[in-house]
């Protein structure tokens, strides 16, 4: 009996019909169904959350990149304006007579209240306009100048005119002024270049970004400037020249800690090296690129290692076999064949330094300047800081212009993605 | 007259370009060669055969010190090269090896054109005083491995367009460009078709009026087929050494016999 079964064993065939395998078969598929649907569902669910971002960017941003604007004819009398210095003349009144012409019928007690239509910038609009042609003197002149944030807000459609007068800024007398110009045809909402033109203001209908995408670009360049170098020629000496031992060891571990290493500690430490002991100045894109160089190293340091390796040993061995010296089989194989790579890494590394806010905090770029720096050595604030300052800003105005910075932001890591990627494909070799 | 040339092919044909006396090499604990003494003589194909791993591959490495680039290597003993110490501190291993020049494994022409392959080497050491004794250099060197009529219309083209067989005698005109004394072949056939490894067999039997050739193989035919001389290595020992058709048909040690006739490898 027990021969019987050993014998039968051995030549046994299995019927794979059988509804045992069957249920394996079944199972194996079911397993496999539900793996590719989890990571199907955490795709889907990545890609919503990514819509709802965009969405929640696009919808309050949008009304940003549009400013309202109102049309007026401005009286220049020379009783305001001395010919003989245009840029000292009492403009505020100026802008009074505009608004007292425009409203024909207000009292000179309400006209006050009526300028604050008009943006505060009005009076500077004009005058700007006098001392580049001092001739308007005396004449009306007809001029385009932005509307105030409260009233922007109402023609964007933010204020809700039917509830209770006192819970609102504007009143119905203001809102029904306000009406009047747009029955006479002149409000209008151009494209606000004003958000990239101008530096940063308290009022939110004349802050721009300028400042801050200078102040980025700045940092940025002073970043790449130091990282680029610096990075290729640690990771060229780690990986082609330093004898492994022990303490090469313990260099890899470190810089692969360094670039976990929270901002915020850079930060510090920038704070404590650049500003303390070598007495930078506070505030300037300089040391704010020098703080993004020490994060952006060793991510380029490790992005270039790994480049590196990536080269086929074979091209070593052929350069060293007809004589090459180690040195002429970095510079004149090695590294280019590793450039397409390490370009990637590094523009990854900055597009991550263009985001960094918490350093960029502790060095003081989160200051209120209102003039877009000409050298990396002045005052200016960066994209992701300015996005933090006006986050903090109390005028309805900001919410939008947050987002509209944010969208900025993103639109510039975009590019630099695309730039990576295009330097991928560009230059891939198959070997 | 035919007496006379006779002799003195047979001169030059004595004429030691190599000599290894007691050669160790360690990987690391790894003894990887053990006491390698052989002559090999100049103008001359010698074959170096043996089972994987038997070390044939690092004692070549060892003639233009390749294994230098690799950290855990060491290596004892005396090579000479024309009698003068290969190991010498004076002796810049740069140096030897555009005269000790070596062809791979597997064709490994640089990304770059055919021309810039070729004038790598005489680039680097500065052989070439101009553009045109560059030009020279490069079309007596693809002459010399036979793939100047292939190439010669299209030297810009990039080197690693060519065919596999095309590719390996690309690599071979490289390492002749600098002018060697000696070339060194480690297995340059495994990667080819038989037709590209028969053009490249023949290419070695002219190498042959030129330089010393050492050529590691798998293939016992190929050895037969382009050697005068043949080594047989075993666990890292050089086990015998001599004619190539000795080795063959009266083989002395029986660890030779047993692998020619193929019951080890």
């Amino acid at each position: 009996m027990t021969d019987n079964t050993t014998n039968a064993a051995v030549t046994h065939r299995h019927d794979w019909s059988s509804d045992r395998f069957q249920g394996n078969l079944a199972r194996r598929r079911r397993g496999e169904k539900i793996l590719a649907g989890l990571g199907l569902g955490a795709i889907a669910l990545a890609f919503l959350m990514l819509a709802i971002l965009l969405w929640t960017l696009i919808s309050g941003g949008a009304q940003a990149f549009r400013q309202t604007h109102v049309a007026i004819e401005v009286p220049i009398s020379a009783e305001l304006v001395d010919p003989a210095d245009p840029s000292e003349g009492n403009y505020r009144n100026v802008v009074r007579d505009a608004m007292q012409a425009t409203f024909p019928d207000a009292e000179p007690s309400e006209l006050r209240a009526l300028s604050g239509i008009l943006s505060n910038a009005a009076q500077f609009v004009i005058r700007d306009k006098v001392v580049a042609d001092p001739s308007l003197i005396g004449q009306t002149v007809s001029i385009n100048v932005p509307a105030s944030d409260p009233y922007d807000q109402l023609q964007k459609g933010n204020v809700d005119t039917d509830s209770d007068e006192s819970t609102r800024r504007l009143n119905d007398a203001e809102i029904a002024a306000f009406q009047q110009l747009q029955d006479q045809g002149r409000i209008t909402m151009p494209v606000n270049w004003a958000l990239l033109a101008n530096a940063d203001s308290r009022f939110p209908e004349l802050a721009g970004l300028k400042g801050a995408i200078i102040g980025s670009a700045y940092a940025l360049l002073v970043c790449f400037l130091i990282s680029f170098p610096l990075g290729i020629g640690a990771a060229i000496y780690l990986e082609e020249f330093a004898p492994k031992n022990r303490l090469s060891d313990i260099i890899e571990v470190n810089i692969n800690n360094l670039a976990a290493v929270p901002s915020v500690v850079f930060g510090l430490l920038a704070l404590a090296v650049f500003l303390g002991w070598f007495g930078m100045p506070r505030s300037a894109p300089l040391v704010g690129g020098l703080t993004l160089a020490l994060m952006t190293l060793p991510t380029i340091i490790i992005a270039t290692r790994n480049a590196l390796k990536a080269v086929p040993p074979s091209i070593r061995e052929a350069a060293l076999g007809v004589g090459a010296s180690r040195q002429q089989v970095v510079f004149g194989h090695v590294l280019p064949l590793a450039m397409p790579g390490i370009l990637t890494g590094t523009i990854i590394g900055l597009a991550q330094a263009l985001g960094e806010t918490a350093p960029l905090l502790l060095i003081g770029m989160n200051a209120f300047v209102t003039a877009a720096p000409s050298t990396p050595l002045d005052a200016a604030t960066a994209l992701p800081t300015q996005i933090f300052i006006w986050a903090d800003s109390p005028e309805r105005g900001f919410v939008s212009r947050t987002s509209a910075a944010i969208l900025v932001l993103l639109g510039f890591l975009v590019m630099m993605n695309a730039v990576a990627i295009f330097l991928r494909n560009r230059f891939e070799r198959n070997w | 007259m035919y007496d006379m040339n006779r002799v003195e092919t047979d001169v030059t044909q004595d004429d030691i370009k190599i000599a290894a006396r007691d050669v160790q090499v360690w990987y690391g604990e790894k003894h990887a060669i053990k006491d390698v003494n052989v002559d090999i003589l100049d103008k001359t194909v010698t074959a170096f055969i043996g089972p994987s791993g038997c070390g044939k591959s690092t004692f070549l490495r060892c003639i233009n010190r390749m294994n230098d680039t690799i950290p855990s290597a060491k290596i004892e003993g005396r090579i000479t090269l024309d009698g003068d110490d290969i190991y010498d501190r004076r002796i810049d291993p740069v140096q030897l090896r555009a005269r000790v020049g070596m062809v791979f494994q597997k064709p490994n022409p640089f990304p770059k054109s055919i021309f810039d392959n070729v004038a790598y080497g005489p680039r680097i050491h500065g052989l070439a005083r101009n553009r045109a004794e560059l030009d020279e250099i490069v079309e007596k060197a693809l002459r010399g491995a036979a793939l100047w009529n292939e190439v010669k219309d299209r030297l810009a083209e990039p080197g690693t367009g060519l065919s596999g067989g095309q590719q390996q005698r690309l690599c071979i005109a490289r390492a002749v460009a600098t002018a060697p004394e000696v070339l060194l072949m480690d297995e340059p056939c495994s990667a080819l078709d038989p037709i590209a490894t028969g053009q490249v067999e023949e290419l070695i039997d002219q190498l042959r009026s030129e330089f010393s050739v050492v050529i590691v193989t798998h293939s016992m035919q190929q050895a037969a087929r382009v050697s005068q001389k043949t080594a047989f290595f075993h666990l890292g020992n050089l086990v015998e050494y001599g004619d190539t058709d000795d080795i063959f048909t009266k083989p002395q040690d029986s660890r030779t016999e047993a692998y020619i006739s193929g019951r080890i490898g």
